[in-house]
């Protein structure tokens, strides 16, 4: 199963960690969370994927449709410390060019 | 030894469970079942246990508020391990039971518990009541039990309606492989549940084979729907295909029709659509984000067929672009869905294992058959699909 913690660093940026297996099950989750933080007007996320151990197309799905809501609402979604698991899943997709891995939460929104 | 078959059983029972889809949540569908099966046994408490890892959970729970709880701790976990019907009067004097909390502090004492299976007959829950008044079960009463978990069973697997689905699925899918001269090209679809968001298609025309496969994000219903409208839309394109239409430009009108039904969907498709000449073998193709093409050429070589365009229903104005190779006698070529992934080992360097799996077969049909066991034996937790093509040396 899926934990996820949700932070807001002190410039108002998101900070979603899932923590597990992000998949079909687990997306869902993922997906209100990252809702809830953009109609809140928190929108600039960062999720940090240094926990998740698994993602699937489901949890790719749920990152992608946070990137729109999040865009359409002047911010951004970024993705920070993937594990290889997950950076293979990015690279085999070719997501890895709207959603460039950063090297860490704190400088996600550096450039 | 023995430990090791322990172990390999229990990841199998954990991956049936993941595959069910389950939201880790009650649900309305089963707490019915338990409040009906408190109910006609006048037991206090009554319960769906899914084992997940190291806790038990509650699909559907009546008497009690079926919080999650460590699994180690219920009755559930030994049931599933008897791997029968378990029924016990008093718990305090049965020793398989006495240590638990619930019999200790909470002062259970009956209890009757059904393992649920799936049809590859793993264990996905238990359907069970408890009473802390001693008492004994009847042959009548262990039948009531026994039809009210075949109910639970029944609605944790799948419905009747949902394998009708899955068969209109398999019937849109070409029905046999392509061999023409010295050519094979075939195709195979494990959905992981009843239906999936996978789909595959080849034909051939003017002497050019025209195959595909998709992936449409997720699993399940929601993925079939989207996935028959991929499959029309391609097909759509095969004339012009056929006919010598740069696959970049095809694809791209594809993707220009479904974006707006994806967005709203919020999906996304992985696809790879392919066009070959038989003649000669040249191969044109657009992988748009699904990555997963080898071809193991006569020499032992690996080549992979790839890109950098992404799935369909990502970006609005996005376009995909035609690459090319040729398929020389002796070559073989396998295109799979990421579902195949999960079931090899070391899937960050995925082309050594398939290559392997790849050379170890004389014919298409025999190594579609052995990735079709794969998928069985791992119960696989995505939709397994795979196309391939063998041109004889």
């Amino acid at each position: 199963m899926i934990e996820f913690a949700v932070d807001t660093t002190p410039e108002g940026i998101g900070v979603v960690t899932p923590k597990g297996r992000l998949n079909m099950s687990s997306a869902r989750g993922l997906k209100e969370i990252l809702d809830g933080l953009v109609s809140d007007g928190t929108s600039k996320i960062v999720v940090d994927l240094a926990e998740t151990t698994f993602l699937d197309s489901s949890g790719l799905g749920a990152l992608i449709a946070g990137l729109k809501a999040a865009r359409q609402s002047g911010g951004d979604l970024r993705v920070a410390r993937p594990t290889e698991a997950v950076l293979t899943v990015f690279k085999l997709t070719n997501l890895d060019r709207v959603l460039r891995p950063r090297d860490s939460v704190e400088g996600a929104f550096d450039a | 030894m023995g430990h090791d078959v322990v172990e390999s059983g229990e990841r199998r029972r954990q991956r049936a469970v993941e595959s069910l889809g389950l939201t880790g949540r009650s649900e309305e569908r089963f707490d019915r079942i338990a409040r009906l099966a408190r109910k006609v046994f006048d037991a206090e408490w009554s319960s769906i246990t899914v084992l997940d890892g190291d806790q038990a959970w509650f699909p559907g729970a009546a008497g009690f508020p079926g919080e999650r709880m460590a699994r180690d701790q219920t009755f559930c976990d030994r049931t599933t391990r008897a791997g029968e019907v378990v029924l016990v009067a008093d718990a305090s004097k049965d020793e398989r039971f006495a240590d638990l909390p619930a019999v200790v502090e909470r002062g259970i004492r009956s209890y009757a518990g059904v393992p649920l299976r799936d049809p590859g007959g793993n264990i996905i829950a238990v359907f069970c009541i408890y009473d802390r008044a001693v008492r004994t079960f009847d042959e009548e009463e262990v039948q009531t039990l026994e039809d009210l978990a075949a109910w639970a069973q029944q609605e944790l697997v799948s419905s009747t309606e949902m394998t009708r689905a899955g068969q209109v699925q398999a019937s849109m899918q070409p029905s046999r492989p392509i061999q023409v001269d010295g050519w094979e090209v075939n195709g195979t679809c494990v959905p992981a549940l009843a239906v999936g968001g996978d789909h595959f298609d080849y034909a051939v025309q003017n002497g050019i084979a025209h195959l595909g496969l998709g992936d449409v994000m997720g699993k399940g219903t929601g993925a079939a729907l989207l996935g028959a409208g991929v499959r029309a839309a391609v097909r759509g394109t095969h004339e012009a295909v056929v006919s010598g239409v740069d696959l970049g430009v095809t694809v791209t009108q594809v993707a220009r029709r479904l974006t707006p039904d994806l967005m709203r969907a919020e999906s996304f498709v992985t696809l790879f659509d392919a066009a070959i000449d038989l003649d000669d073998g040249y191969l044109r193709y657009v992988d748009a984000g699904m990555g997963l093409c080898l071809v193991v050429r006569a020499d032992g070589t690996l080549d992979r067929l790839d890109s950098d365009d992404l799935p369909l229903g990502v970006l609005p104005d996005d376009h995909w672009s035609e690459q090319s190779t040729t398929l020389r006698p002796g070559d073989r070529m396998l295109l799979f869905s990421d579902g195949l992934l999960d079931l090899v080992e070391d899937p960050e360097h995925w082309w050594e294992p398939v290559a392997e799996l790849v050379l170890a077969h004389e014919d298409t049909t025999s190594l579609l058959s052995a990735i079709v066991r794969m998928a069985v034996d791992q119960v696989q937790l995505d939709d397994v699909t795979a196309v391939a093509v063998f041109r004889r040396p």
